[in-house]
């Protein structure tokens, strides 16, 4: 029976096509003229530029980091283009119309339809393409609610002080290496600003697509929820089947004022290599919000694709009361390398935070949950509950925890827990037993197993999360 | 590159016996690593600046320290006093089937067999152990025959009693079936560093019950290892117990090398102001069906510092694998300070292996239940707290042992302010 | 001896017993029966004085002593016991040095020497032999992988060493075969005197068959709804709650 799930896990990646469209796209190679070219480009004020600069300086001094157990051949930072935009995006389009009918059918080809009246209701999307965002719906029905839901380059021109106030305020340019690197070339993201008071009438969306060869992504996103108003923002990532390894290397700022709730979701399907580990995303993302007073922030994740990932999106709970909340599945095929977990940094009293990380090995891939727990000394009360678990599928495959602890006060509690599990030949015989193909009920194993993570994240993104994990083990099983 | 280690390196080149070719490997991999550095995740919680800019000075040698009683057991002391190898081996009366005897005085057989075991269980990434490799020669080789079981405790001492280094080496062999009880008793807080690495060869069916009591205190620096490798279907029952000092830190790994294999390890730690302890422990599954379970908790005083990493690794092979491990922290004030970390490191899929931390304050129900039988807040906030640690010390196999050392640790606990 | 009146109290901010009056003479055992969720488990806790149970109205005396005024500790040495329907166990922490700290703690309230290790073990012996519970009980961690009937056992262990004047007992029926029944019965029916007095809250008639009671009364939304003696008790395990009305007749079923 192991056998059989031993068996290719062949997966068919449905994203990988790549779309001819006309592209103005830079040389390779970084220096500081990329990035004044890269302002210019976008028409920045000065004190862009300048953040830039700065952001360009400081990552000069910094190492690239090595995380153990975690191998790959390096990035060579001069072999990349920091800047792609298909040429119709020149003249920025004003309506869909304008669109290019490529552009347009790259998403539909995705499931995205862009054309309002066929999405779902109660979605709105901006989907990004190489270095910039090429349309965002249902604008006007946002601002009558006073949300705002733009590119980013574009809030840079319309929002300069909530830009110059927020923008570095949770992920300084100096905090790691691609936060830095992310600070001086970042082309494109959005920009979500919740007023006081305002629940945000629908799910806000964010569509990356990578589409030329040799481009690094660069995005970057930044939410602010005001007192007591509440967002819920999804993210989705694709990129077509190469064989070069392509960088992506994105910073997701989250601020959530006293009384706010931002619940953060993300499916990240970048392209994972083949069988062999040729090519592939590296996925090195920064994502970080601030809980004030009373403030909640829900980080979900469902990660399947990226041939490296390494993301710790985390929560600063500065406020009293405030909650963070990490859900996480992570499945991991092939030659792939997942190291992900969360940061929950307990600073105001009676914060509390949820790690659920679920973790899923097969094939020869390597899959850990790396977190950090800290209590100050002025986090009274506070407490963390984490579980990570580890499914492992096969015994070519590796699974790790690495939770770090840090308490400095005696009433705060922390509490974690892992284990580790296998499909078992049992639990296989039983399902199969009762009429169920291997297949399906690997997959009902797998679902079962991710069933608390998958309860966090937006109906139509859990339905499309259990989508990719059925693809993503199909022919797994004989 | 440190002051110290670089003395220390200088040194170790006049140092020149039967292990002389392994202590010249471990050198040069010394000279290869160098000064662990801040990124070392060896290191990362444990400040090595005591260490770092100290000068390497031998301890000068006091002959007759005052040796720790243990009432009620019988034990076969071996005494090492900073540094210095004090007891007379050829006096002591032996049971049949227990040999010992100092690495200078190793006949050829059992420098063969020291050379079996000499660096070759104690994994090679640590420092301190390689600058133990190159410098220790005072040491000693236990070694039970096959099949003995040898009923009085063989006790190691390390006393610190002056200001200096000190480097010492415990090898121990216990052949198929054998039984052994031994205990490695480090005291004294005198300006010193100790370094006290024991390596454990464990044959198949073998049973070693162990002791490690590190009650270095004050400027009494030590850091040391025991290093466990088992046979098919040994067994290990392990206790620790960690005072704290300027530095305390201690590595225990314990491998599985036959299968069938079963560790037991339990440890207690209980810091009291200024001090720093730091527990490194490896739980190393290289073949299929053994188990292994470790408990560890910890009482971090008011200015104290903790440090514990607890991993447990699962080799491709070492399918059927049970593995657990458990840690399990209270701090007594904001100026206590926990930095823990269990971690699993998994390359087998049939395998059970679960961790738990955790950093918790006294549960309130068991707290209302005792105020509810009239006993005041303080005490029982301290049988609480101290209860805590109990639990792990009724545990001990040997009665004797449990009752020398729970007035100790009730004694230094009631110092111990508990808010 | 015991003086509620009108009390109020309320747990996270629900109020659960709302203008509850009783009052206990010496020597007298009273029954506290009624429906689930009537508030007789926090009856005890508010009266133990627990964390989290507010009172927001009235009063209780004890012994002419204003009880709320008092910690938890407090009122335990002034002679209140509350023999818990779910003891905690307390590993590392042996019964013996645990009911050692409380006997003491009793003993140095009334003015009296501490007992010896010596004549505690004494002590402690009878009683353990009393509620038949193995010596080796002494030793174990407090309540520690007790199975339920020897926690409650356990419990009026303790109510023997401690001699209290007030004795709460909390479903220290629940759970029990006949036999242990037996033994928690009599262990009670052995403090018994004209100067304690005992408060038994319980569900069912049955545990009444054991320790006759002076006074019955019924607990319904947080009051006294209904009192008598003995008899009462009888008239409910034969008809239910059901004269409360149709909410706690449900209940029963």
């Amino acid at each position: 029976m192991s056998e059989q799930i031993d068996q290719a896990l062949s997966r068919k990646y449905d994203a990988g096509f790549y779309s001819e469209i006309e592209s103005e796209t830079f040389e390779n190679g970084l220096d500081e003229s990329v990035i004044r070219r890269i302002s210019e480009m976008k028409g920045e004020p000065e004190w862009m530029l300048e953040w830039r600069l700065k952001a360009y300086n400081a990552w000069l001094q910094m190492e690239e980091p090595e995380w153990a157990h975690v191998e790959y051949p390096k990035v060579d930072f001069q072999a990349i283009s920091y800047y792609s935009a298909p040429k119709s995006m020149k003249d920025k389009p004003k309506s869909l119309d304008e669109v290019d009918p490529e552009l347009l059918r790259t998403y539909e080809k995705l499931g995205i339809p862009l054309h309002e009246q066929e999405m779902l209701a109660g979605v709105a999307v901006d989907a990004v393409f190489d270095s910039v965002s090429v349309v965002t719906t249902f604008r006007e029905k946002l601002e009558d609610a006073g949300v705002i839901f733009c590119p980013i380059s574009e809030a840079v021109h319309k929002y300069p002080e909530l830009i110059k106030k927020y923008l570095g305020s949770v992920v300084p340019r100096t905090d790691n290496f691609y936060a830095a690197l992310n600070g001086a070339v970042f082309t494109d993201g959005s920009f979500v600003f919740i007023p006081k008071g305002v629940r945000c009438p629908m799910e806000l969306s964010t569509y990356f697509r990578i589409n030329e060869q040799n481009t690094g992504q660069f995005e970057r996103t930044l939410i602010v929820a005001e007192e007591g108003s509440y967002v819920s923002y999804l993210e989705g990532c694709t990129a077509p089947q190469r064989d070069e390894n392509q960088l992506h290397a994105a910073v997701v700022e989250l601020v959530a004022m006293d009384d706010a709730q931002i619940k953060y979701s993300t499916v990240q399907n970048w392209y994972p290599g083949d069988e062999d580990g040729k090519g592939g995303i590296y996925n090195f993302v920064t994502k970080r919000g601030i809980c004030h007073t009373n403030a909640k922030i829900s980080w979900t994740q469902v990660e399947t694709g990226s041939s490296v990932t390494w993301k710790y999106p985390s929560c600063v709970l500065k406020g009293d009361n405030s909650v963070g909340e990490f859900y996480s599945v992570a499945l991991t095929r092939g030659r792939q390398q997942a190291d992900t977990g969360t940061k929950m940094i307990h600073l105001g009293k009676n914060t509390r935070s949820t790690i659920i990380s679920k973790g899923i090995s097969a094939g020869k891939s390597n899959n850990a949950y790396r977190g950090l727990v800290q209590m100050g000394p002025r986090a009274d009360g506070a407490r963390n509950f984490t579980e990570c678990d580890s499914l492992l599928i096969g015994d070519q495959c590796g699974a790790h925890t690495f939770p770090y602890i840090e308490s400095r006060n005696p009433t705060a509690i922390v509490e974690h827990e892992a284990t580790t599990s296998k499909v078992s030949d049992e639990q296989l015989f039983l399902c199969q037993q009762r009429g169920l193909d291997a297949e399906k009920a690997v997959s009902m194993i797998v679902n079962g197993f991710c069933k608390e993570v998958f309860k966090e994240l937006p109906m139509e993104f859990a339905v499309e999360a259990g989508k990719l994990l059925e693809i993503s083990l199909e022919g797994s099983v004989g | 590159m440190s002051q110290w280690l670089e003395q220390v390196i200088d040194n170790a080149q006049d140092v020149s016996d039967f292990l002389s070719s392994q202590r010249k490997k471990s050198l040069a991999a010394l000279q290869e690593q160098g000064w662990p550095g801040k990124r070392a995740e060896q290191w990362r919680f444990t400040p090595l600046t005591s260490v770092e800019k100290r000068k390497a000075i031998k301890a000068k040698v006091t002959d007759e320290p005052a040796v720790p009683q243990i009432d009620k057991l019988d034990t076969i002391d071996l005494v090492f006093a900073d540094g210095k190898l004090v007891t007379d081996i050829s006096e002591l009366s032996l049971p049949k089937g227990l040999k010992i005897k100092s690495l200078k005085k190793a006949g050829d057989d059992e420098q063969a067999a020291i050379k079996s075991i000499f660096a070759k269980i104690k994994p090679a990434r640590h420092t301190f152990g390689l600058v133990n490799d190159a410098v220790a020669k005072q040491g000693v080789f236990i070694d039970v025959a096959a099949g003995a079981k040898i009923k009085p405790v063989v006790r190691v001492l390390n006393l610190s009693t002056q200001t200096g280094d000190a480097h010492t080496r415990v090898l121990v062999r216990l052949g198929e079936a054998a039984k052994l009880t031994v205990m490695e008793h480090g005291e004294g807080s005198a300006d010193s560093l100790t370094t006290a690495f024991a390596e454990y060869s464990i044959a198949d069916h073998a049973h070693l019950e162990h002791y490690r009591f590190a009650l270095f205190t004050g400027k009494a620096k030590q850091i040391g290892g025991s290093h466990f490798k088992l046979g098919e279907e040994a067994s290990l029952n392990s206790t620790l117990v960690g005072y704290g000092s300027e530095l305390s830190r201690l590595d225990i790994d314990v491998w599985h090398a036959g299968e069938h294999a079963n560790a037991k390890m339990n440890a207690i730690y209980l810091l009291a102001e200024g001090e720093l302890f730091d527990l490194h422990t490896t739980l190393e599954h290289a073949v299929p069906n053994g188990t292994s379970e470790e408990n560890a908790r910890g009482i971090v005083g008011d200015g104290a510092r903790a440090v514990f990493n607890g991993r447990i690794h699962i080799h491709r092979d070492a399918q059927k694998t049970l593995a657990e491990l458990n840690n399990r922290n209270l701090l007594l004030s904001r100026r206590s300070l926990i930095n823990t970390k269990p971690e699993l490191e998994i390359y087998a899929d049939d395998v059970k292996c679960a961790h738990g931390a955790t950093v918790a304050e006294i549960d309130d129900t068991a707290l209302y239940y005792m105020l509810s039988r009239g006993i005041p807040r303080s005490k029982a906030l301290v049988m609480l707290n101290f209860g805590f640690i109990q639990e792990l010390v009724t545990q001990i196999p040997k009665e004797a042992i449990a009752d020398w050392l729970l007035p100790k640790l009730s004694e230094r606990f009631s110092q111990m302010e508990v808010k | 001896m015991l003086k509620i009146s009108n009390l109020h109290a309320s747990v996270e901010e629900k109020t659960i017993i709302k203008g509850l009056d009783l009052e206990i003479g010496p020597g007298e055992v009273h029954a506290i029966m009624g429906p689930n969720g009537a508030g007789k488990s926090t009856l005890g806790y508010v009266l133990s004085g627990r964390d989290g149970y507010e009172v927001s109205d009235g009063t209780v005396e004890l012994n002419g002593k204003d009880l709320l005024d008092l910690d938890v500790e407090e009122r335990a040495r002034e002679g209140l016991f509350l023999a818990f329907q779910y003891p905690v166990e307390i590993p590392g922490v042996s019964n013996m040095e645990f009911m050692k700290e409380s006997v003491n703690a009793m003993r140095e309230q009334r003015g009296e020497e501490p007992l010896t290790a010596a004549e505690f073990l004494k002590k402690a012996k009878e009683a353990c032999k009393q509620v038949q519970l193995p010596l080796d009980f002494l030793k174990r961690g407090v309540n520690e992988g007790f199975s339920g009937g020897e926690k409650k056992r356990n419990e009026i262990m303790q109510m023997i060493l401690l001699e209290p004047s007030l004795c709460i007992l909390d479903e220290s029926d629940s759970g029990l075969d006949v036999d242990a029944l037996q033994v928690v019965a009599d262990g009670v029916n052995s403090q018994r005197n004209d100067k304690r007095s005992f408060i038994v809250v319980t569900h069912y008639q049955r545990l009444l068959d054991y320790i006759k009671p002076d006074f019955v009364h019924i607990l319904a939304d947080g009051k006294i709804v209904k009192s008598g003696d003995a008899s009462l008790a009888l008239e409910v395990e034969k008809n239910g709650y059901a004269f409360l009305g149709k909410k706690y007749e449900e209940s029963e079923a």
